[in-house]
């Protein structure tokens, strides 16, 4: 049967349902264990950039913006390019900004290093210990519950089926081809499978006796009370070891995040310790936070690669089979290219950035892994 | 659907029975889903107040026990804390 199923949706499955039936193609199920965006998507930070310290990562992010700018202007919701400020507070880590930024330059993504002065210009910061920032005008940030929604809806409109809650259990095959999906509400058929499926991928695919190596690491962020806009880019503080994030979100509220001490596959367990770390991380640079109310606060997995790159693509030991995952913090930003690099690798067997070509699990299995430095929160 | 306009669920968010009724209709039929249409308990309540309302509403309006809706997860802290006292919990 010519069908795709896509097991995941999440922003990445659901963009892949949205290009395929942008192509044309219309028979794609979608199986969602919970509701969408459930897993890593909805949790995230929102953020989208370009600024990666790899050619790949670079290269994929910068065509995952320009698909940012006109899926939000097609469909209707919130994407703005605020950018992003990594704050410097080291001579090393300046002298490494200032290579990454001529790195970033020769690759058509215009970030630069700006001064302290400017810094205040951008954001109301208190600059203790600042000595400067490098400023990506063209990263910005997206609702991640919304670009997921409208990219779902006009898949459905166009003919595309999601299931949510529904879980898929196993990839079904027979001898060396796929042939559909067995989950708890009955079997379905389809001739090719990607799994999409965040924390859940490297499970399923080792059911069919591939080793992934993804690990699921959680991470922790709140977010405050809505205010007016305030603060147009993420800002990032590099040289604190945790790589704490802040941002303000579509609705006003200050969402951040940092990195805890965690070790793989732990469960999604709330830590009493984060909140007042978490606060810390930022109050000396901003101050007037302490006095804002803290509303929620989740835990949501990284799904880490060996080489902090996702692993896109064909699974060659089986015919049909396609995963999409292990973006190591970074899917939702990617997810708009993910999709459109999947359709294309679905119907016309090849992915229309050569780049992409590099991330297939092949390159796992053949040791040829690329490094990525600039990961955060 | 004139009433329904002025009837509110969610006041933190705004979301009036009408909002709820559409969304029920486009196939939003579980709490977790309204919660991230809607915004529906994403306010300073955190639920509280909304979500307990939208849950008899919803077990009624689709003659399903509240238990099959999927009730969101409550997230600490609960209630909505300042920030500053939140750090005062740093004893490191």
């Amino acid at each position: 049967m010519n069908r795709v199923i896509i097991v995941g949706g999440g922003i990445s499955g659901i963009s892949t349902a949205y290009f395929l039936t942008e192509k044309g193609f219309n028979n794609v199920v979608v199986v969602e264990e919970k509701y969408l965006a459930s897993g890593s998507t909805g949790g995230c930070a929102s953020g989208i950039r370009a600024s990666f310290t790899s050619r790949e990562h670079v290269i994929l992010m910068r065509e995952s913006i320009e698909l940012w700018g006109k899926l939000s202007q097609k469909l209707g919701f919130f994407y703005e390019r605020g950018g992003y400020l990594w704050l410097i507070s080291s001579e090393e880590s300046l002298k490494y900004f200032k290579e990454l930024s001529r790195f970033h330059n020769s690759l058509g993504v215009p970030t630069r290093l700006i001064d302290v002065e400017e810094v205040e210009k951008i954001i109301p910061i208190k600059v203790n210990g600042l000595i400067g920032a490098l400023h990506d005008p063209i990263a910005g940030k997206a609702n991640p519950f919304k670009s997921v929604e409208k990219m779902a809806e006009k898949a459905s409109s166009r003919g595309a089926t999601i299931h949510t809650w529904t879980r898929a259990s196993k990839i079904v095959t027979k001898g060396s081809k796929v042939i559909g999906v067995e989950t708890d509400k009955g079997f379905i058929e389809g001739d090719k499978v990607l799994i999409a499926a965040g924390s859940e991928t490297r499970k399923l695919l080792l059911d069919l006796g591939i080793n992934i190596p993804l690990k699921n690491v959680p991470h922790h962020a709140l977010i405050t009370e809505t205010f007016k806009p305030t603060l147009k880019p993420l800002v990032i503080d590099w040289d604190n070891p945790s790589k704490p994030y802040l941002v303000q979100v579509e609705e006003g509220g200050f969402l951040m995040g940092m990195e805890l001490e965690e070790e793989p596959d732990t469960p999604l367990t709330p830590r009493i310790d984060f909140l007042p770390r978490m606060i810390k991380s930022w109050s000396s640079w901003f101050p007037w936070l302490r006095n804002i109310n803290v509303l929620r606060y989740w835990v949501r997995y990284y799904v880490i690669s060996p080489d902090h790159h996702p692993i896109l693509g064909p699974v060659e030991d089986y015919e049909g089979l396609y995963v999409a995952a292990g973006f190591s913090g970074h899917g939702f930003m990617m997810g708009p290219i993910t999709g459109k690099l999947l359709a294309e690798w679905i119907l016309d067997g090849k992915p229309s950035v050569p780049e992409a070509e590099n991330l297939t699990f092949k390159r796992i299995v053949e040791g040829r892994l690329i490094e990525e430095k600039a990961v955060i929160g | 659907m004139g009433e329904k306009k002025r009837i509110i669920v969610c006041r933190c968010e705004d979301v009036t029975l009408e909002d709820v009724e559409k969304a029920i209709e486009e196939g939003y039929t579980d709490l977790e889903s309204l919660k991230r249409k809607l915004r529906i308990g994403m306010g300073p309540c955190q639920g509280r107040i909304c979500l307990d309302l939208l849950a008899r509403y919803l077990s009624r309006k689709l003659g399903k026990p509240i238990e099959e809706l999927h009730i969101p997860k409550p997230r600490p802290p609960l209630i909505p804390l300042k920030a500053g006292l939140l750090e005062e919990g740093d004893h490191e």
